[in-house]
């Protein structure tokens, strides 16, 4: 080999190491990021023809209606906790900390968070935006046809 | 660098290749807007419900009510500009005999924060309205708190259902009803429904 | 009557563009030269008409003119004036306009900058511009006019704007992206018009530079005010969430700082052509990706109820006609670009060539984790989202050589470089380096993450081999005024474009690694103890704004028994869109951030607070700000300003190489 093609085939073999590096770092980064999306169904039965259940542990977001009078919150603290579902079970989730402006019971919301037990979630992030002009894709791909126990109206005055 | 030119042109071609690629999703994602898919409600019975009139006190009606007609149920507000252009069209179609019932969606009642709804305001407001743009609705049912409309899938407004004599939903639609969407979407089944009446 | 004058106005805009377009272009090819005399005075014609377009908007906007369905959704007569002026690019309409417009000054502006260009090349730039404006305006008139009547049912009040726009960094925010976005198409222009004569030299890099520094420099403002915007206005304290939407303009922008580097090294060396050509391309291709992403609602989809689908076609029609069109062009003519010249391994070349390797991962890093969700659920595999984790861990390892390489690069020279030369240089700036970091970050916190020290180190790194690099060349000189006076302003570019990054990096680090955030529940006349600071919640407020209501948090926060800030934190709600805004209250300073925000009413009294204590974080913005004026020094070289001709600015922006060197 003269100089010329030594130096090429060390340029080439530092390309694809330095690509196959990239590659496997960006693949395993990706691996623990993906975040699939759920109904509470879903992560009840199954979501798919396999009816794949989500593993304790596994990070995911979370997209469903909060069941009206499931809100409980701590008396000392910030700790929150409340059920969401959308046409079958329900799914708890558990949150520390300032809940949205739009966060209402009956209101759409999407958790994103931790599978701590096969239907109970902690979640690092609550966002509801279920207002008229703005609501997020897998929300309102999820809600369509929600049918849930609505909350009681007696009156036009709204209760709460 | 480059020697060997047939193979060096290949690779100033991968880009385009990549962007066609690229394009082709971006393509497919376009068509998968969420608010396309029709899931749910589709082929279902209307939710059951029992809700206010929007204009007279005390009367209420119910899903039992809707039986027996082809209709259309149409989410609106007093709030949203695209249903101010879209009223007029749907005023058109009552006189074309289409029967078509309101769903009103209040837009941001929040009982924590605005006490009382004031209710005279909204009819006020709504009959100013309706007296400039024609009014198309048989009457107006008031969804205070959106159950009904969180039960049909509402995501905004304007969005119109089509329902049929049996009480099943066979369309969604949502954005503004206008002549070119009533006849892609609407007048075929809607034509058809009625010949089934008839 | 004026809105129906700004349609009529825009249609006369697009005629002129469309016979910019095909005029300069014809006379090119069959080398016409009175076709491509036309092509200035049709560029400065179609400005003119642009921008009287959007003066009706303005107008109609100022007026309150509900009869259109653009000012009734996004303005309200509630709204300060300035807010009114600013509606006109809230919403998707009035934004393409606006687009419209900054496509059509840019125009102007090369049109006029560019009289020394041979006509053939300035004819060509010109009609691709021209070209690109008739996307726009068609896109304008046909899908998004602004100027759509609601006549003869119109409502007495409007929709309002979007609170979350109703804030002085959102007036001049998406103006500056749009005018780095739209600047790109001015290289575009230049790169797609060398491709066409087949003239891709040193003097096509020359021109290109300005105009792709400008466009950065718009950028740079741009993401460095989003960034901002986000972290007060959103009320979670955040500044970067890798939402659609900023890496929309992230892309552009990376891609853009490689092609400023790589211009350097066409325009000095005459290598990496066909590579400068590539990027010139893609950055203006990025540009019309993340525009079609914003506005057609594949990714996020902003539930807008009178788009459809009709939108994105167009917008994807135009970037496979534009994006396609011009690879296609590549792909016929960079394979016949030959790149002369030599280097060796420990060369600026190379240094250059990793940086924009860098850059380019980094982008497509961007572009996987946006398209990503996308692509998995086209292929049936269900909704998901890219965690944030991913792109945080995936610049983690793209800064470490980056920043490695970006110290070093200074002070190599370019063609090739003894290692042993440089080898005692960087040993000492290293140690100097660690010293510095390691005597900082021990004395000011108990614990030190390492990847905290990896990333203050080299943020330290690039500080002191710059001020290093500068040591030396001053000292070479007989006196160190006569040496600062040798260093050009390109030079000095360089440096604060480094510096500016390497605060940036040193920011993102400690705030990532120490800020203090807590959620707390609070009583009025309760208090809480964060990070040596005192924060009192002394009570709420009822607020009334001009177009809101809403109650405000007032906390005093005290440090070591004196009083440091009381700070308002607000929440809004806005009487005609009824829509909540959490107003954060923030007590800023160059060594932290105190931040509060209001959160909900809890039952028996008690408030949700958001407290935060935010290290150092005005330096991403200050930083950011120190690297767009590094573009600013270029452009305002004396050496351009005496000149009207954009050949003869061959400024070097970033890691040019310094005195004599640079004036050729």
């Amino acid at each position: 080999m003269n100089p010329r093609r030594k130096k090429r085939m060390m340029t080439v073999l530092a390309v694809v190491f330095g690509l196959g590096t990239a590659v496997a770092l960006v693949l395993y980064a990706l691996e623990g990021n993906i975040n699939l999306f759920y109904t509470p169904t879903e992560l009840v039965e199954g979501k798919g023809p396999e009816k794949q259940k989500p593993f304790v542990g596994q990070k995911l977001r979370i997209g469903g209606m909060v069941v009206p009078g499931s809100v409980q919150r701590d008396q000392d603290s910030l700790h929150v906790e409340f059920k969401l579902m959308d046409t079958g079970p329900t799914v708890k989730i558990i949150y520390q900390g300032i809940l949205p402006d739009l966060f209402r019971e009956g209101q759409g919301i999407v958790a994103q968070g931790k599978l701590i037990a096969p239907n109970t979630i902690e979640a690092f992030e609550v966002l509801a935006k279920h207002d008229e002009k703005y609501m997020p894709p897998e929300v309102a791909e999820a809600v369509k046809g929600i049918k849930h126990e609505k909350p009681v109206y007696n009156t036009v005055k709204g209760d709460s | 660098m480059s020697s060997d030119n047939k193979k060096s042109k290949l690779v100033f071609a991968v880009p385009l290749i990549i962007f066609l690629l690229l394009c082709v999703f971006l393509f497919k994602g376009l068509f998968s807007n969420p608010r396309e898919l029709q899931t749910g409600r589709l082929g279902q019975a209307v939710p059951a419900f029992t809700l206010p009139d929007l204009m007279v006190d005390d009367k209420l009606w119910s899903d039992k009510d809707l039986a027996g007609k082809v209709y259309l149920i149409n989410v609106w507000g007093t709030w949203c500009t695209t249903c101010l252009v879209e009223l007029p069209y749907l005023t058109k179609l009552r006189e074309r005999g289409v029967n078509i019932i309101g769903l009103y969606l209040e837009q941001g009642y929040d009982p924590d924060f605005d006490g009382e709804f004031n209710i005279q305001a909204l009819r006020d407001e709504v009959s100013q309205m309706l007296a400039r743009t024609g009014n198309p609705y048989q009457y107006n049912i008031f969804d205070l708190n959106r159950s009904l409309a969180f039960d049909l899938g509402v995501s905004g407004a304007p969005e119109t259902f089509l329902v049929d004599s049996k009480g099943v939903i066979l369309l969604h639609h949502t954005g503004d009803l206008n002549e070119r969407i009533w006849r892609a979407k609407f007048a075929s089944k809607f034509t058809e429904l009625k010949e089934v009446k008839l | 009557m004026i809105p129906e004058l700004g349609y009529i106005s825009l249609t006369i805009a697009l005629g002129l563009s469309i016979l910019l377009c095909i005029y300069p272009l014809w006379g090119a090819y069959t080398n016409n030269l009175r076709l491509m005399r036309a092509a200035p005075a049709l560029a400065l014609g179609q400005c003119v008409f642009v921008f009287l377009s959007y003066a009706a908007l303005v107008y109609a906007s100022l007026t309150d003119d509900f009869t259109l369905v653009y000012v009734a959704s996004n303005s309200s007569s509630s709204l300060p004036w300035y807010y009114k002026i600013t509606s006109t690019w809230g919403g998707h309409e009035g934004a393409m306009l606006l687009w419209v417009v900054m496509q059509a000054g840019w125009t102007a502006l090369v049109s006029i900058s560019s009289k020394s260009l041979p006509w053939p090349l300035r004819a060509r730039v010109l009609g691709v511009l021209g070209f690109l404006g008739v996307g726009f305006m068609v896109y304008t008139l046909l899908m998004s006019s602004p100027f759509e009547s609601l006549l003869p049912y119109y409502p007495v009040e409007g929709h309002d704007l979007n609170p979350l726009l109703q804030d002085p960094g959102m007036i001049i925010h998406p103006p500056l992206l749009y005018m780095g976005y739209v600047g790109l198409s001015v290289t575009f222009s230049f790169a797609i018009a060398a491709l066409l004569t087949g003239k891709l030299d040193n003097t096509w890099a020359k021109w290109s530079r300005p105009w792709t520094i400008a466009a950065w420099l718009f950028l740079t403002l741009g993401i460095a005010l989003g960034s901002w915007w986000a972290y007060s206005e959103l009320g979670w304290g955040g500044w970067w969430f890798w939402d659609p939407v900023e890496n929309a303009s992230l892309m552009p922008w990376l891609i853009a700082t490689a092609l400023l580097h790589s211009l350097a090294v066409t325009e000095k060396r005459g290598v990496f052509k066909s590579w400068t050509v590539l990027l010139a391309i893609a950055g203006f291709s990025f540009s019309l990706l993340g525009t079609f992403i914003v506005r057609s609602g594949v990714l996020v989809s902003v539930h807008a109820f009178t788009t459809d689908p009709g939108r994105g076609m167009f917008i994807l029609g135009f970037l496979a006609i534009v994006v396609g069109g011009s690879l296609a062009l590549y792909a016929m003519r960079a394979s016949k670009v030959n790149s002369a010249g030599r280097y060796r391994l420990f060369s600026r070349e190379v240094a250059l060539w990793c940086n924009n390797i860098l850059l380019c991962v980094a982008t497509l890093i961007v572009m996987l984790g946006t398209l990503l969700p996308l692509v998995h659920k086209e292929l049936g595999m269900g909704s998901i989202s890219i965690g944030e984790p991913f792109f945080n861990e995936m610049f983690s390892y793209l800064l470490v050589p980056f920043a490695f390489i970006l110290g070093i690069a200074p002070l190599l020279r370019w063609k090739q470089n003894k290692f042993n030369a440089l080898q005692s240089k960087l040993a000492l700036v290293a140690i100097i380096s660690i010293v510095i970091t390691g005597a900082w970050l021990y004395s000011s916190y108990d614990f030190v993450a390492p990847i905290t020290f990896m990333a203050v180190l080299l943020a330290v790194w690039v500080f002191v081999s710059t001020l290093f690099d500068i040591v030396e060349k001053t000292t070479k000189q007989t006196s160190i005024t006569l040496g600062l006076k040798q260093l050009t302003n390109s030079y000095w570019a360089m440096v604060s474009g480094h510096i500016g990054f390497a605060c940036v990096v040193m920011s993102v680090a400690l705030t990532s690694a120490y800020s203090v955030e807590r959620d707390v529940r609070m009583h009025p006349g309760e208090q809480v103890q964060l990070n040596g600071y005192e924060y009192h919640f002394d009570g709420i407020k009822e607020i009334i704004g001009a177009n809101y209501t809403g109650h405000a948090a007032v906390v005093s926060v005290h440090s070591e028994g004196e009083k440091v800030a009381e700070l308002h934190a607000e929440k809004r709600r806005y009487n005609v869109g009824m829509q909540f805004m959490t107003e954060a209250a923030i007590d800023a300073s160059l060594a932290r951030d105190l931040y509060v925000a209001l959160g909900e009413q809890l039952n028996d009294g008690a408030w949700a607070l958001r407290i935060y204590h935010k290290p150092y974080i005005r330096w991403m913005w200050l930083g950011g700000l120190i690297m767009a004026f590094a573009g600013l020094l270029i452009l305002l070289d004396k050496r351009y300003r005496g000149t009207s001709s954009a050949e003869q600015r061959q400024s070097g922006k970033i890691k040019t190489v310094p005195s004599a060197e640079v004036q050729l």
